[in-house]
């Protein structure tokens, strides 16, 4: 498959495993997270029933920091910021909202922002973090995962941490000392460590 | 007289001399659609006259073909709605089977995903009963198909099309008790299908409909219907007045045997009953009129002639 370096599954059915990784290939390319994805496993055993997805993610882009998109220019305790690149401009109104309430931020044209900061509040404000791609990726990689596992696996259980990311998928309740070590099998087919 | 089914596909250009043809000839027009500047009719006709339909189609541009399922209703049975079975899969399958003429009737379950917890609810159940045969769509899993197909196929008495991921012959090693027909090698899928695989399995699976219908037809001629539904459907079209308000594209939809006549059951059965067919028979003498399960609309489904000793 384009883009994902191992692509490896494994099932009881034959049969059953080849459709799965199909299913697994169609819906990552519809959802364009083949390029994200560098190892992928899938596990499906209709017996218990279970279904486990482990994978590794390629490097992701870095966190979003103000000076990325924006200039700000300081005068006393009023910030002016011209936009550079507007797909921020949303988690940015809304992190600058809580920060420093909604009467505080204005936004007098489409490409300007200006902000009444607190004393000292001007320091180090080019460096604060807006948006953080990875949360969203985890979020689209985990709908994925919803849509290849068979349906009516509503016991569900995922994680995300260093580049690595699990999913396991059940129609009943399973003890989970079972699923950290399935988990941790299924990574090592795929030569990595959990 | 045999009754061929037939599709003519062909222009706006002097299709009423189509229509008036197959009229004139004894025939039935199942249904007449008209997209953009297309017409594509559903008709039963006289066997012996099909090549003269040919050939009068042949100046108009238009294209007869021989559809085995036109006059049939279908439930084609997904095992849910999620995005899981559709639009692929189940729309395909569905879709498929409309190009050979058949209506059909996609019914979602309620809950008959999963494994353990699959299971049919008697709404399912009945309206499934309702059709002349019902196509089972389920997934990739031996395992799975063994242990739901129990639980989906209880209580449905209309012959069962069961399509999955296994082959054929592992669908009929896993499939107890057993249904009348198998498509192996079709089961859940994220794509549309149209590799020319995919489209051989489709086409395997309007064969094997097709032929399970043949053999209910076949049960059906031992023991003829009192009258024939494509001229039920006619005499209805031609003296119930309200018929002409429905706005679905067939008011009347016509079954192998029975008809789903599509007026709220409460106003219109008494009528429908009473409708004349010719000499003093009446629709109520040799057919029954119920509910049907599907909204408010009549089911109405012949009965054979062992039982009304009337052959209309």
């Amino acid at each position: 498959m384009t883009g994902i370096e191992v692509f490896t599954h494994d099932c009881p059915e034959k049969a059953g495993g080849e459709y799965y990784e199909r299913i697994a290939a169609d819906v990552l390319q519809d959802l364009n997270l083949l390029r994200v994805i560098s190892k992928l496993h899938i596990s499906v055993d209709p017996k218990v029933p279970l279904f486990i997805a482990v994978g590794v993610i390629r490097k992701l882009p870095a966190v979003v920091k103000i000076h990325d998109f924006a200039s700000v220019q300081a005068k006393g305790n009023r910030l002016t910021l011209s936009i550079g690149d507007e797909s921020y401009l949303a988690p940015l109104l809304k992190f600058l909202w809580d920060r420093y309430g909604k009467s505080n931020v204005e936004q007098p044209d489409r490409w300007t922002v200006v902000i009444t900061v607190p004393e000292g509040g001007a320091e180090g404000f080019e460096e604060l973090p807006v948006y953080d791609p990875r949360e969203d990726i985890f979020r689209d990689l985990m709908y994925a995962m919803v849509l290849i596992q068979p349906e009516g696996f509503k016991v569900r259980k995922e994680a995300y941490r260093d580049g690595k990311f699990w999913f396991v998928a059940s129609e009943d309740t399973l003890p989970e000392d079972v699923v950290e070590r399935q988990v941790r099998e299924k990574f090592a087919l795929i030569g990595e460590e959990l | 007289m045999i009754l061929e089914p037939i599709t003519y596909k062909g222009g706006l250009y002097r299709y009423e001399e189509m229509v008036e043809l197959i009229e004139d000839l004894g025939g039935y027009i199942i249904q007449l659609q008209q997209i953009a500047g297309d017409i594509i009719i559903l008709a039963l006709v006289p066997k012996e006259d099909l090549e003269l339909i040919r050939a009068v189609a042949k100046p108009l541009s238009g294209e007869v073909k021989v559809s085995p399922l036109v006059g049939t209703e279908i439930a084609v049975v997904s095992m849910s709605l999620q995005i899981h079975h559709l639009p692929h899969a189940t729309c395909d399958v569905a879709e498929y089977l409309r190009q050979y003429g058949a209506k059909t009737n996609v019914i979602g379950l309620a809950r008959g995903f999963g494994k353990r917890v699959a299971q049919l609810n008697v709404e399912e159940r009945d309206v499934i009963n309702e059709h002349d045969c019902a196509v089972l769509l389920y997934g990739n899993f031996e395992e799975c198909i063994r242990y739901k197909n129990p639980k989906i196929g209880r209580g449905i008495t209309v012959p069962i099309i069961a399509t999955g991921g296994p082959d054929r012959e592992a669908l009929m090693r896993c499939i107890d008790p057993p249904v009348e027909g198998y498509v192996g090698g079709m089961g859940r899928l994220a794509h549309r299908a149209k590799r020319p695989e995919e489209l051989a399995k489709l086409d395997e699976m309007v064969a094997e409909v097709s032929r399970v219908l043949d053999l209910r037809r076949a049960e059906i001629y031992k023991d003829p219907l009192s009258a024939a539904p494509p001229r039920l459907m006619d005499l209805i079209l031609e003296k119930v007045e309200a018929i002409h308000e429905v706005t679905s594209p067939t008011p009347v939809t016509v079954q192998m045997a029975g008809l789903r006549v599509k007026l709220p059951y409460e106003t219109y059965a008494k009528p429908l009953r009473e409708l004349e067919l010719e000499q003093g028979v009446r629709l109520g003498d040799i057919a029954d009129v119920l509910p049907s399960r599907m909204r408010t609309y009549i089911w109405v489904r012949v009965r054979p002639f062992s039982e009304t000793k009337v052959m209309v």
